[in-house]
């Protein structure tokens, strides 16, 4: 039933007042990357600045930041491809396999992801400088991966799960062998499953703290959300260049999710639906 | 072109079991139907013979080689599924020649195979299009394009026809019965529905409870049913069978009787809808009520009640009776087919009697 012009316009009206709840921040956060260094604290305080500089965000562009910005690609590049592989195929053995004992193992996926961070990061710390991978790629990408790929299995396992295993049969009896069924059958038709948990290990590792801070030592190493710590200084904090720093750390996932914002609902609520 | 042999296949899923020692020989170039009911075994029985399913016991032969162990890309045999399974991340030309691509094959030399097989089920105007573009007898037209592409020794349908309104479903009948006859396969069809198995079939085995029911020509099997859950299964609508006991040379039932020279014992009297002769009340053999009367144009059928027993008899579209008449029913001797009650089994001893002074005496009341 199509809902009345009142009740529409108070749909509408809720939904804006969660938007403008939701995107405060972001709009904070712009706004003081614009202000002046007298500005931030300036009472009474102002939406947007009086006059906008660009100045933050020069002083914010330094070569660490390039630094910290390409290990961040580098880092959450290479756990994007390497959880989605292994999540890819992991997934299509949970779904395809009659065995128990696989059943049984999936629960073992589910269970590894409910320790939180800061109680495992002590063993893989001690992991990781027993294995001599301290201040490596290899140290984050590592620990990312483990802690991604539980629930990359999870989101996989639910879209490869609603596939018809008819498809496979059928190029199975057109002359198909497993491997050639998996990379020409399964896997372009599981693309939006693929594409919404990219960028779900992307987000995650993206804007990942906490082992990034307790890896890496020298600032060769760091990642971007480390890297903004720069800015929060022992006598005080320097809000304009952080807030600067955080648009620029923000805006490439923000992008990434812009273009593939179909996949990820489609991918999300794939199969809900008879298509 | 090959023959096909199953012998004594069995199959279970866990303990439930799909198939029992199944005997099945099907001769080079017939196009054999499954015909049975949902979860009696005949869906299984391809399955198995394509090679998705491994049998619990017994042997596949496929040309007279044992393919027990053989992949089914090995198996050299193309199949339909009931829907369709189309890739619909490729087109209808890239659908058509995937079997063609996998085995190798490339360049203008696919091209044309997939024209000539697109050209087979007219669907050459529609190679670039998506599966998702077009309609369901498209769809299942392109399916079957994809299985004859490659020319295979054997083709399996799974009851392609199922997802087809009734309408397109009579016209695709008509053009698979065609094709198959023109490229000469052999064909394994399975369907639940008794008039694709009636229309298309060379031959037709009933399945039922994980065993084979009856395996004949069409005409056989609508002629002499083996057992009652065949001859309730095969026409529409299906055979009238009206339970009894034969005493002292007689059919006896609550409605009538008539006479009937068979070993006694509890029965099941069978006669088709067509052969039920409606007469005057008081007259024929069993007495009967008119509960229903359908016009379906060609003919009426009209649901009778004898006694305890629901009897159809389909007459002339003139045939309409008002309902809760009271009437006769004839049944032709010639006609009738008896079976066990208990076993449903055929029984073959019945002889018709002709009138004799015993049959003067009163009918048994209703």
């Amino acid at each position: 039933m199509r809902p009345s012009v009142p009740e529409r316009a108070a749909l509408a009206g809720l939904q804006l007042l969660l938007a403008a709840f939701v995107l405060l921040p972001f709009f904070w956060m712009v706004s003081v990357s614009l202000k002046p260094a007298t500005e931030p604290f300036a009472i009474p305080a102002r939406l947007w600045p009086e006059a906008p500089t660009l100045d933050n965000y020069v002083t914010a562009f330094r070569p660490e930041f390039r630094t910290y910005f390409v290990n961040s690609v580098i880092v959450s590049g290479a756990t994007v491809a390497i959880t989605v592989t292994l999540g890819l195929l992991a997934a299509y053995s949970f779904t395809r396999a009659r065995l128990v004992l696989i059943t049984a193992l999936m629960s073992l996926v589910v269970l590894a992801q409910m320790f939180p961070h800061a109680a495992i990061i002590i063993p893989i710390y001690r992991m990781m400088r027993g294995a001599g991978l301290l201040n490596t790629y290899a140290a984050l990408i590592i620990a990312y991966v483990s802690v991604t790929l539980p629930v990359a299995i999870w989101l996989l396992r639910g879209f490869l799960g609603k596939m018809p295993v008819a498809l496979e049969e059928a190029a199975t009896i057109d002359g198909a062998g497993r491997l050639r069924v998996f990379f020409e059958i399964v896997v372009p038709l599981a693309r939006p499953g693929i594409i919404a948990t990219a960028v779900y290990v992307l987000i995650v590792t993206w804007q990942e703290f906490l082992f990034a801070l307790s890896f890496t030592a020298t600032r060769e190493m760091r990642t971007l959300p480390v890297g903004l710590n720069d800015f929060v200084g022992q006598y005080g904090i320097r809000y304009g260049e952080l807030m600067a720093s955080s648009v620029m750390v923000s805006v490439p996932v923000i992008a990434v999710f812009f273009l593939l914002q179909r996949y990820f609902v489609a991918g999300l609520t794939a199969g809900a639906v008879k298509g | 072109m090959a023959t096909v042999d199953l012998r004594g296949l069995v199959k279970r899923f866990g303990s439930f079991t799909a198939i029992e020692a199944l005997d099945l020989a099907i001769a080079d170039g017939e196009f054999l139907v499954l015909l049975g009911p949902s979860g009696c075994g005949k869906t299984t029985t391809m399955r198995i013979v394509a090679g998705l399913e491994e049998p619990t016991a017994g042997d596949i032969f496929i040309g007279g080689r044992r393919v027990n162990e053989v992949h089914p890309r090995d198996r050299d045999l193309a199949m339909v599924f009931q829907n369709y399974a189309l890739y619909p991340h490729m087109t209808v030309g890239q659908n058509i020649g995937y079997p063609l691509k996998v085995r190798g094959l490339r360049g203008a030399e696919r091209e044309a195979q997939v024209r000539a097989a697109a050209a087979k089920v007219e669907l050459e105007a529609l190679l670039h299009r998506r599966p998702a573009e077009l309609s369901g007898g498209q769809r299942q037209r392109v399916a079957l394009a994809r299985a004859i592409v490659r020319r295979p020794q054997l083709f399996l349908m799974d009851e392609p026809l199922s997802n087809l309104d009734a309408k397109l479903r009579t016209g695709m009948r008509a053009e698979l019965k065609h094709l198959q006859r023109e490229l000469g396969i052999t064909t394994i069809y399975v369907t639940h529905d008794q008039v694709e198995a009636m229309t298309l079939a060379d031959r037709i085995v009933i399945l039922n409870n994980a065993r084979i029911q009856h395996c004949g020509a069409p005409a056989e099997i609508y002629a002499r049913p083996a057992n009652a859950f065949v001859a309730g299964f095969i026409g529409s609508p299906p055979m009238n069978l009206i339970a009894g006991r034969i005493e002292g040379g007689r059919f006896r039932h609550p409605a009538g009787g008539l006479p009937l020279a068979a070993a006694p014992g509890a029965v099941l009297l069978g006669i088709r809808p067509e052969h039920v002769g409606v007469v005057d009340a008081g007259a024929g053999d069993l007495v009967a009520e008119v509960f229903s009367a359908e016009l379906l144009g060609d003919v009426t059928l009209l649901n009778l009640r004898a006694g305890p027993s629901m009897v159809i008899a389909k007459v002339p579209p003139e045939g309409m009776r008002p309902m809760g008449m009271r009437l006769g029913l004839r049944l032709p001797r010639e006609r009738l087919h008896l079976f066990d009650a208990a076993t449903g089994a055929r029984r073959e001893d019945a002889r018709p009697k002709d009138a004799r002074p015993e049959d003067a005496r009163p009918k048994d009341a209703p």
